[in-house]
């Protein structure tokens, strides 16, 4: 930089150099000058005057942006032009060269001083030092030892492939078949020390393998569900369909009529007369009756009370005791006497015995059949009750003659899903609804507003 | 009086009881979680007998457990497991919302994740165990297999799944142990032997279900994911089994087995017989696949049989032949008509295949050629007991299965009407009173006989040479048998006899509800023929 000033200020100096800014032209006032101590670098920078030497420079500077270098040296041809004074001569002619778009010419730069080349991008910032180390890499190398970098990062791989092993679903394939029920050798610990340890793992109980239900995981479908069924099993397939939907029909029909409003409920003229006029012709009779009611009400209270609070008397008391003992004796008498007789109604007594025996036989039976079928039916298990999923079924229009038309019919993981449900496996669900928590508030936008 | 005061619920059937939340809570896990762990552990939900009493009063509708269950989940180290996911979904939830992607990187890296092994062998103690329970994984996996890689399930779930399946498959065909097959409209139903216990599993057909509105509940993934784990394991054992060649030919024991008389050995040689004669249905045969028809179930059945299968190149990977090879012997094929064809080969649709694997054994061609209308697929798993309706294609199969020449469908009428007489015939023996002609004949000249002697007229007594009366040994026998029936008929209790007459009736209705059907069935062919009869006209 310096270099490059000092060669700027020695053009100055010498003849003939033009100066574009009219200030420097060593017409400024004379300036008394402050003593300073010169034997400072400090003071160097700060007391020295070198306002020219910049005006100078910021010149040359401006020069070379507008003209591509300096004036001075430039060649008079570039410079100058002969004026003949012919104005049609002076102009150049335009040889052919197509001139730039207006566009391009205002994109273009101003400055006639080429772009500085980035300089840094071609060097190598410590090229001593890089160059140090690959030698050394090279040494270690040829010793057989890896660089550092290098060696984490093998390191880091290693540990990544591994950790793909540890855990996971299934076995990986290169570490060969693992066989869940392949070692049935004894446990390597002492029993005493995995209860000590609580690293025994607790007993299944024997209840929970018994399954909650005696259907099969897969039920087949009946024979008439067949993408190309015989007719007959697809007929009694579609009649055990139509007794299903009829059967639905009928539940629907059911409620229809519970909910209609029935004919005498229905207003007529009259009904509606009747209550229009309602309450406003009074029946003298009623009320007479009402208040007649009131007196009888009134009585009979009375009549009650004075029962209740009369005392009885001795004689009374033991009267009645007299009774109720002749009564019991009564009865013990009729007890006895019936047990004698039942002496002679033995055979009766026999066949009364045998049919209740019968009878509780019987109702074992139908608990134990009920008990049997109920293997079979899905429980109540939630708030929902289990329902039976459409029957499949297509009818003798849409069935296919070939397997590439064939359109299957419902979804098999609706199915699996319901299969479940059915076997007691998952209570019945229904799809979580969309529950807001806050309400939501409506605002009426000011522009939506204006034009309504 | 005197002593505590008894409360109520605090013993019996209230005590043994605890619902749904109370449970949860307990566990101190999400609902979703309670949910994977029951199902993983086996753990059902209950009805108590006395709703009201386990209830506290309240006859509100809940979900119940046998507060045993939970106490035996509350031993499972998985549950912490589960915890600790959740602390760990927290935490990352957390690091996302500082943008704190180191701490992501981190938690991502210190997962936690767990392992079920010790859940199947605590389930499924030996390896038969799991194969029994095993219908619900496969037809889950088959499943999940199928499911659109849209991100509403997790890809690695779909992969595995599809993965588990493929392995189940090779060692189907590896072991040659599928029995059944049944095109339903739903799904296409295997069945297959595994270790001596019937595997049934669902396959639904491709492209055929909208996951999304079942999926998005969450409400099957609990499930697969115990299925998946068991399915693996199971796969791993199943190679196992194939590797180390513990498939080797059992030798029929000749030796009947314990209360097993002759007969019933027999039978069972009879029909291991058969069993190793359908596992070789299609070896030899060359099997080529059009691009139309479904590839992996009818290369899957193909593989199983023995028989060689291939496809076009650019359907997908694997296709070992050319449609060009010569010694292709059946091309699969479900379009009308093809352009060009090679004599050397059947060309025929699909159904073939299945339907000969249900018949065990080959099927004659002419049925299923392409343009023809197929006969109707029936179910194997539809078993007809003795007096049941069977439909005629049917009867046509077992017979073919008994080794009988295979009928033209011109005589198939009268085969029908023969059966018929046949079932009638049968009606009559019930009844027990079998006649022959030759007796008829004679109590009708004994009749004539003594009407001409009431009316007082001299019989024309004639001698004529005497016949040798053949006795039918046979006959005789038979006879005895009935007449020993009848008077052990007659000789039984009131209720016995109820009894009886009752199976009888019920038996007798069954034949006349088959004997409408087939008179139905009748009507309908009858029906069909005549249309046809007229479109003929009409063409011509």
């Amino acid at each position: 930089m310096a270099a490059a000033r000092r060669v700027k200020r020695v053009a100055a100096t010498q003849e003939g150099f033009l100066n574009l800014s009219p200030a420097l032209d060593g017409s400024e006032p004379y300036k008394r000058r402050k003593k300073v101590n010169k034997n400072k670098k400090k003071n160097w920078l700060k007391y020295s005057d070198i306002q020219d030497v910049e005006e100078f420079l910021d010149d040359v500077r401006l020069q070379e942006r507008a003209t591509g270098g300096l004036v001075a040296e430039k060649a008079d041809d570039s410079l100058f032009f002969l004026d003949t004074g012919d104005k049609q001569k002076d102009v150049k002619p335009d040889t052919g060269k197509t001139r730039p778009l207006k566009a391009d010419l205002i994109l273009r730069p101003d400055s006639h001083i080429p772009a500085p080349k980035d300089v840094l991008s071609h060097q190598q910032p410590n090229a001593k030092k890089l160059r140090r180390i690959s030698q050394k890499a090279e040494q270690l190398a040829a010793k057989g030892r890896l660089p550092r970098k290098q060696r984490l990062l093998q390191k880091r791989l290693g540990a990544e492939s591994k950790k793909e092993e540890k855990p996971g679903h299934s076995c990986p394939p290169q570490k060969g078949f693992y066989d869940l029920w392949g070692d049935t050798g004894a446990p390597t610990e002492e029993p005493w020390y995995l209860e000590q340890t609580k690293k025994k793992p607790v007993k299944r109980p024997a209840r929970l393998n018994v399954k909650p239900s005696a259907l099969p995981a897969i039920e087949v479908v009946s024979a008439g569900a067949s993408y190309n069924p015989d007719f007959e099993s697809h007929q009694a397939l579609l009649l055990q369909a139509h007794v299903v939907e009829v059967k639905r029909q009928k539940e629907e029909q059911h409620i229809d009529r519970q909910l209609a409003v029935p004919q005498e409920d229905k207003a007529t003229e009259e009904t509606v007369f009747q209550e229009v006029v309602e309450g406003l012709m009074e029946d003298e009779e009623e009320e007479e009756a009402e208040s007649a009611g009131e007196e009888e009400g009134d009585d009979a209270g009375t009549s009650a009370l004075s029962a209740a609070g009369e005392k009885k008397t001795e004689k009374q008391r033991k009267k009645e005791k007299l009774e109720r003992e002749k009564e019991k004796q009564r009865k013990a008498q009729r007890e006895q006497t019936e047990r004698r007789q039942q002496l002679f109604r033995l055979r009766s007594i026999k066949t009364e015995l045998q049919r209740g025996a019968q009878l509780t036989a019987e109702r074992q039976e139908r608990r134990r059949a009920q008990k049997e079928r109920q293997k079979f039916q899905p429980r109540r298990l939630g708030r929902l009750k289990f329902e039976a999923p459409d029957l499949e079924v297509q009818l003798s229009t849409e069935i296919s003659s070939c397997l590439r038309r064939l359109k299957p019919e419902g979804s098999v993981l609706k199915d699996r899903f319901k299969s479940f449900q059915k076997r007691n496996l998952i209570e019945p669900r229904e799809r979580a609804k969309f529950k807001r928590k806050h309400k939501l508030k409506y605002v009426e936008k000011r522009a939506f507003k204006e034009i309504t | 009086m005197g002593g505590l005061q008894k409360k109520k619920y605090e013993r019996g059937s209230a005590s043994n009881y605890i619902t749904r939340n109370k449970a949860r809570k307990k566990l101190q896990l999400s609902l979703a979680d309670f949910r994977r762990l029951c199902i993983l552990k086996g753990i059902y939900p209950h009805e108590p007998k006395h709703k009201k009493k386990v209830n506290k009063g309240s006859t509100a509708p809940r979900t119940f457990y046998l507060l045993k269950d939970i106490r035996f989940l509350l031993h499972e180290p998985i549950v912490r497991k589960f915890r600790e996911y959740k602390v760990f979904v927290r935490k990352l939830r957390k690091a996302y919302a500082k943008a704190e992607w180191t701490g992501v990187q981190r938690l991502k890296e210190n997962k936690p994740s767990y392992k079920l092994d010790h859940i199947v062998k605590e389930r499924y103690p030996t390896f038969i165990d799991a194969i029994r329970d095993v219908d619900d994984t496969l037809s889950m996996c088959f499943l999940f297999s199928t499911f659109p890689r849209t991100g509403k399930c997790h890809v690695q779930t779909i992969q595995l799944c599809r993965r588990l399946t493929v392995e189940w498959m090779n060692y189907i065909i590896a072991s040659r142990s599928l029995r059944k097959v049944f095109l339903s409209i739903k799904g296409i139903y295997y069945q297959a032997e595994v270790l001596g216990q019937p595997v049934t599993w669902l396959v639904p057909y491709q492209f055929s279900h909208n996951v999304s509105a079942y999926l998005s509940t969450h409400n099957t993934r609990a499930p697969a994911c115990l299925f998946e784990l068991k399915l693996a394991a199971l796969s791993a054992s199943l190679a196992r089994v194939i590797s180390s060649g513990q498939e080797e030919e059992v030798e029929l024991d000749q030796f009947p087995a314990e209360g097993e008389d002759a007969e019933q050995l027999e039978a069972r040689q009879k029909e291991q017989m058969q069993l190793e004669a359908q596992k070789k249905v299609f070896e030899g045969l060359k099997f080529f696949l059009n691009r139309e028809v479904p590839r992996e179930p009818l290369a899957f059945v193909i593989r199983c049989f023995g028989g060689q299968v291939s496809w076009d190149k650019s359907l997908c990977i694997g296709g070992t032949y050319d449609v060009t090879d010569e010694t292709i012997t059946h091309q699969i094929v479900d379009r009308p008509s093809l352009d060009k064809q090679y004599i050397n080969r059947y060309y025929i649709q699909p159904q073939w295949v299945f339907d000969c694997v249900n018949a065990r054994l080959l099927l004659p061609v002419e049925d299923y050629f392409p343009g023809v209308v197929l006969p109707p697929h029936l179910s194997p798993f539809a078993e007809e007991k003795d007096g049941d309706y069977m439909p005629p294609e049917k009867l046509q199969m077992l017979a073919l299965q008994r080794g009988e020449m295979p009928f033209k469908a011109e005589s198939e009428e009268e085969e029908e009407e023969e059966e018929e007489e046949e079932e009638e015939e049968e009606e009559e023996g019930s009844v027990d009173e079998e006649m022959d002609e030759e007796e008829v004949t004679e109590e009708m000249n004994l009749k004539q006989m003594e009407q001409q002697r009431a009316q007082g007229k001299a019989l024309s007594v004639k001698v004529t040479p005497g016949k040798m009366k053949m006795e039918n040994k046979m006959r005789l026998e038979q006879e005895e048998k009935a007449e020993e029936k009848r008077l052990a008929i007659m000789m039984m209790k009131k209720k016995e006899k109820y009894l009886y007459d009752k199976i009888m009736f019920g038996k007798k209705r069954k034949i006349r509800e088959a004997n409408k059907l087939a008179a139905k069935r009748k009507a309908h062919d009858d029906n069909a023929k005549v249309e046809k009869k007229k479109k003929k006209a009409k063409k011509q």
